[in-house]
């Protein structure tokens, strides 16, 4: 016999739920909910060199569109998300498949491939200033060793979007070949082998099986890294604060400088919105795809 | 005497009244009246604070005040003030700052408190408030108020190679023509070597060009508008970056203080023009000791115009206990405690305190400190503090000034287009309120 005073019904089932779960929820939106509506709240406010604000609706977001500065730092976020992406995926991919058909690299071996994205970023920055000084570091070095020209690196307004994107591609292609890898050994083994049976290449079988049933965990690594590079910033600071002349000012870099160091806090919040915007809808977008991929 | 004369004997002398301790105050002086608070320090962690903060202990005894340190690089220094500032938080209640950077800024914000009437009426009796570099007590004025106290003396100048410039056959310079012709020269005789660097990082430009701008008799504002273009302005953004260009190392855009002062102590660079704080880290391993000389940077058609500038130490406007903090503030710049980190490095702004028998012995240990207090000397005499544009948005006017002498040295514009350029933004930003 059912005591009925011990029956749970769905109603309190779901009274208890809610109030199990309210305080976390209530954190949660205290720590993202706040912050971003006190954001948007400095972006319709116009702050004076002496901090005095005054409420100015949109114009902050008019002297946006008016800005080149705004412009040339989209074009160099855009720029350095596509081709650090690109070198992370390919190489990543790459990686990933080395290491999942070598079964027998030593476990240490298999750490150290992975093991850059590990390192602060701050750490990773300063190495990198340090290889790539064109007058003491290592990098320039080799370069000359091998009889090649030394090269400006960092210092050069052409090559230092390339550069950032080889230390950005340094440290986080082995994240990629971690996800990666993780997809690949959930693909079937039976799909494989009737590929064998029929004779496939090695390349036919990459290209027709493996890189289609890995397209939603490749889209899923193209989310996590879209959402870090396009908010670059940590790398850009150390070696060139967004230098030579504004060649490397990106989106971040540029809304930190007018919030913290020209103490625009109003216009840097519409700058740093109008990044958060650009975040979600690429990561909307992929999102997106990664439905149309899924199998 | 001249009647004008008198009034200007009697206008000091009441200034001087009014400026030190008045004998009641200072007898009555106790430094245990706050015993048991508790004073945030926002620091910037340089080599300053530093030295400041290795004698912790003992301000802590004598006043019984517990003091928490909050330190943090200059940058995320300064971050961490406009957040606190903005919020008008009185989570901290004495803070590291630069006048000639951002002095007008903050006073104009309202986020200085106003240490005059604490200097005046609660200062002990040794403290000796008149002892202070007039100069950069006047640095730290704005609108009528002291906003801070001068905590140490600083300013770019020439570290030169004795060795190299005697085996090149060329003579110390004297004017920033025999600069630029004892580079050329070093160029031909040893090509491994990089025979003049200074700072080409664009935020940093200002620090060292400004020297260069006054040295050479142009001035960063004309009738209320930017004056870059003027032909010593024009000048100046030429010579400097040209020096950076034709006889810099490559990639000195990217070169701040501590790339110039890596690569000088690596024994690769003939001339550094570079803060007089960077003497400690330069002969760093001892390998420069003996083959090092230093002097302000030679003149120009105005003489020597060194740039003079030092950090201050303000107390915070929004601070619930200003006389607390004052008391940390009197005692970090004592002339007890500026005689404790000048024999650690740091340029006192007291010249008592630089003409103390401890401190001269320990700058007559080693000929090159020598050379350093003696080009300190100057700065504290003719020193200009002018870095960047003497208006409320200084940060944001040097990088005009930076982007103007990074265009030139990667050739990306002309001189005129250069200047122009800078100019325009700058007027922008003077018209500002």
């Amino acid at each position: 016999m059912v005591d009925a005073a011990n029956t749970v019904t769905p109603d309190r089932q779901r009274v208890e739920l809610a109030a199990l779960s309210a305080p976390a929820v209530l954190f949660t939106l205290a720590m993202i909910a706040f912050p971003l509506a006190y954001t948007v709240w400095l972006g319709f406010h116009a702050f004076s060199s002496t901090g005095r604000q005054s409420f100015t609706g949109l114009g902050n977001y008019s002297k946006l569109i008016a800005d080149t500065e705004f412009w040339h730092g989209l074009w160099v976020t855009l720029a350095l998300y596509l081709l650090s992406l690109v070198l992370q995926l390919v190489l990543g991919i790459w990686l990933a498949m080395l290491l999942f058909n070598a079964k027998r690299l030593p476990g240490i071996v298999r750490s150290l491939f992975i093991s850059p994205f590990m390192m602060p970023p701050v750490v990773a920055g300063l190495m990198w200033l340090v290889i790539l000084d064109p007058s003491l570091g290592a990098a320039n070095y080799i370069l000359q060793a091998a009889g090649l020209p030394p090269s400006d690196w960092l210092a050069s307004p052409i090559w230092v979007i390339p550069t950032i994107a080889l230390i950005d591609t340094w440290q986080w292609a082995p994240y990629v070949a971690l996800i990666v890898l993780g997809g690949l050994q959930s693909l079937p083994a039976s799909v494989y082998e009737a590929a064998q049976i029929d004779g496939a290449s090695a390349f036919t079988t990459f290209r027709r099986i493996t890189l289609p049933l890995l397209l939603p965990t490749i889209v899923t690594a193209v989310i996590l890294r879209s959402v870090d590079l396009l908010r670059f910033f940590d790398i850009i600071y150390i070696t060139t604060q967004g230098g030579p002349g504004n060649a490397s000012n990106t989106l971040n870099i540029y809304g930190f400088r007018v919030g913290f160091e020209f103490f625009n806090i109003g216009y840097a919040s519409a700058l740093m919105l109008t990044l958060t915007v650009i975040v979600f809808g690429v990561v909307l977008a992929f999102n997106r795809l990664r439905g149309a991929v899924a199998w | 005497m001249s009647r004008s004369a008198w009034a200007t004997h009697i206008a000091v002398t009441v200034a001087a009244l009014g400026a030190a301790p008045t004998a009641a105050s200072a007898a009555d002086f106790d430094w245990k009246r706050f015993q048991g608070k508790t004073v945030t320090f926002l620091a910037n962690n340089n080599p300053v604070a530093q030295a400041l903060l290795t004698n912790k202990a003992d301000f802590e005894k004598l006043t019984g005040i517990t003091l928490k340190v909050d330190g943090y690089q200059e940058q995320q220094m300064r971050q961490r003030l406009v957040t606190v500032m903005n919020a008008r938080s009185d989570e901290v209640d004495v803070f590291m700052t630069l006048p000639s950077r951002e002095g007008e800024q903050f006073a104009a914000a309202g986020w200085y408190g106003d240490l005059s009437a604490m200097a005046k009426n609660q200062a002990a009796k040794e403290y000796d408030f008149a002892g202070l570099s007039q100069a950069l007590l006047k640095a730290g004025t704005f609108g009528g108020k002291l906003t801070s106290m001068p905590m140490n003396i600083e300013g770019p100048i020439l570290y030169y190679r004795t060795d190299i410039l005697a085996k090149c056959g060329v003579e110390k310079p004297a004017t920033i023509k025999d600069v630029e012709a004892a580079a050329q020269k070093i160029k031909a005789c040893d090509a491994a070597i990089t025979p003049f660097v200074s700072r080409g990082l664009k935020p940093a430009v200002a620090y060292t060009f400004s020297n260069m701008l006054h040295n050479m008799g142009g001035s960063y504002m004309a009738n209320g508008k930017s004056n870059l273009c003027s032909p010593r302005g024009k000048e100046a953004l030429d010579t400097y970056s040209r020096l950076l260009r034709d006889y810099g190392p490559p990639g000195v855009v990217n070169y701040s203080f501590q790339q110039i002062s890596a690569l000088y102590r690596s024994g690769r660079a003939a001339m550094s023009f570079e803060s007089s704080n960077e003497l400690r880290t330069v002969m760093e391993g001892g390998e420069r000791l003996k083959d090092t000389g230093l002097m302000p940077f030679p003149a120009g058609e105005a003489g020597l115009v060194p740039t003079a500038i030092g950090w201050g130490m303000a107390v915070s406007a929004f601070s619930k206990q200003q006389d607390a903090a004052w008391y940390f503030v009197q005692w970090a710049t004592s002339p007890e405690i500026q005689k404790r980190m000048a024999v650690q490095g740091i340029a006192p702004p007291r010249p008592a305190v630089a003409n103390d028998p401890e401190y001269r012995k320990w700058i007559d240990e080693q000929p090159v400190r020598k050379q350093w207090q003696a080009a300190l000397d100057l700065l504290a005499t003719k020193g200009s503090s002018e870095v960047g544009y003497p208006i409320v948005a200084n940060p944001e006017s040097r990088e005009f000034i930076g982007q103007a002498v990074q265009d030139l040295i990667l050739k990306q514009k002309t001189l005129d287009q250069a200047c122009a350029d800078a100019d325009k933004g700058l007027d922008a930003l003077i018209a500002q309120k």
